[in-house]
């Protein structure tokens, strides 16, 4: 249930960013998440609702977007999308070592008053 | 209302905290192992085959995960080598600030490899980066053919996975041929080792030693290249 350190730290950063803009009220938090990271969008949103109580972000809502991952084939340089289970190059067949982006979290937006 | 654009890693204090431990290990040329597993897999058996073949060669020390007790630490502590205790309370992982807590407890001038157990958990241990040179994943025969494809992050992200308790395969229905299939799917790279910590007839032990005392020597060689 990791799911509940990375809420608590997404209120840390919401809470910081907030008093940072002379915001008093927080309305909406979009994440973006990306499709390898293990995170569960009903997990954070389960985690959300019990964390918040009680602080800035108490009425807002949790808006999650999931963000497809990427690798580059190191053997002829073409970036395709890739899954957990299926990693091979589309031009070359190659495994892909390198994967760009899939396991990224992060706080994209805020709204508030 | 207004809208704020934060784009800010969710992650990030972990993650800081975690470069300055990297530092820190790297300085003092520690090869660093973060191991995982579910529970009952058979890691802190394998740590204490692997700590008694190899701890005249190589000087290691142990940070052992665990939510409430001490009894990996003891054992690994009956091995006579240095050991801290985390626990975490409850929490299903570790993260960069129980590591660096932990660290303040270790003398790293007299320490080749660090291995850190962490909390038995095929799930969360996966998503937190502790600051290691290599993650190593136990599976257990006992467990099934099916955990990679059900947990792929952990697989994904090992340099190296022992399949270990091979002496009860032969009792499981356990599908050798599926977990290759299923780990070159996920992880083409990962170094595979087969195990068994049984007490006088273990097996796949030396070859996992042998690997892994070349692992600190390649470190060791580049971390005085580096100077």
């Amino acid at each position: 249930m990791h799911e509940v350190s990375i809420i608590q730290s997404v209120i840390e950063i919401v809470t910081k960013q907030a008093l940072e803009n002379n915001l008093i009220k927080i309305n909406n938090v979009s994440l973006r998440i990306s499709e390898l990271s293990g995170v569960m969008p009903e997990s954070l949103e389960f985690a959300f609702d019990s964390c918040i109580k009680g602080t800035m972000l108490e009425e807002s809502t949790l808006n999650i977007e999931i963000v497809s991952a990427l690798g580059e084939c190191k053997n002829c340089n073409l970036e395709f999308p890739i899954e957990h289970f299926n990693k091979l190059c589309p031009s070359c067949n190659k495994f892909c070592t390198n994967i760009i982006r899939g396991y990224e979290l992060y706080i994209n937006t805020i709204e508030g008053d | 209302m207004s809208e704020i654009k934060v784009v800010a890693n969710i992650l990030h204090t972990n993650e800081e905290i975690t470069s300055q431990n990297k530092r820190l290990l790297n300085d003092k040329g520690i090869y660093v192992i973060n191991m995982m597993s579910s529970p009952g897999s058979g890691k802190t058996s394998l740590l204490e085959k692997i700590i008694s073949k190899l701890k005249d060669r190589i000087k290691i020390a142990v940070i052992e995960g665990d939510l409430y007790t001490t009894k990996d630490a003891e054992r690994i502590e009956a091995q006579g080598v240095p050991v801290v205790q985390i626990n975490t309370g409850g929490a299903c992982h570790l993260d960069g600030k129980m590591i660096k807590g932990a660290l303040d407890s270790l003398n790293l001038d007299n320490v080749d490899l660090l291995v850190i157990e962490n909390v038995g958990n095929l799930v969360c241990p996966a998503a937190f980066e502790l600051g290691e040179d290599i993650k190593i994943t136990v599976l257990s025969t006992t467990e099934g053919n099916d955990k990679p494809l059900k947990y792929p992050r952990m697989f994904e992200n090992s340099g190296a996975i022992i399949l270990n308790k091979m002496d009860l395969l032969e009792l499981t229905n356990f599908d050798k041929a599926e977990f290759y299939k299923d780990i070159n799917s996920l992880n083409a790279l990962a170094t595979i080792f087969e195990t068994s910590c049984l007490k006088d007839q273990d097996q796949g032990i030396d070859e996992l030693c042998s690997w892994l005392s070349q692992q600190v020597n390649i470190n060791s060689q580049f971390n005085k290249a580096c100077i």
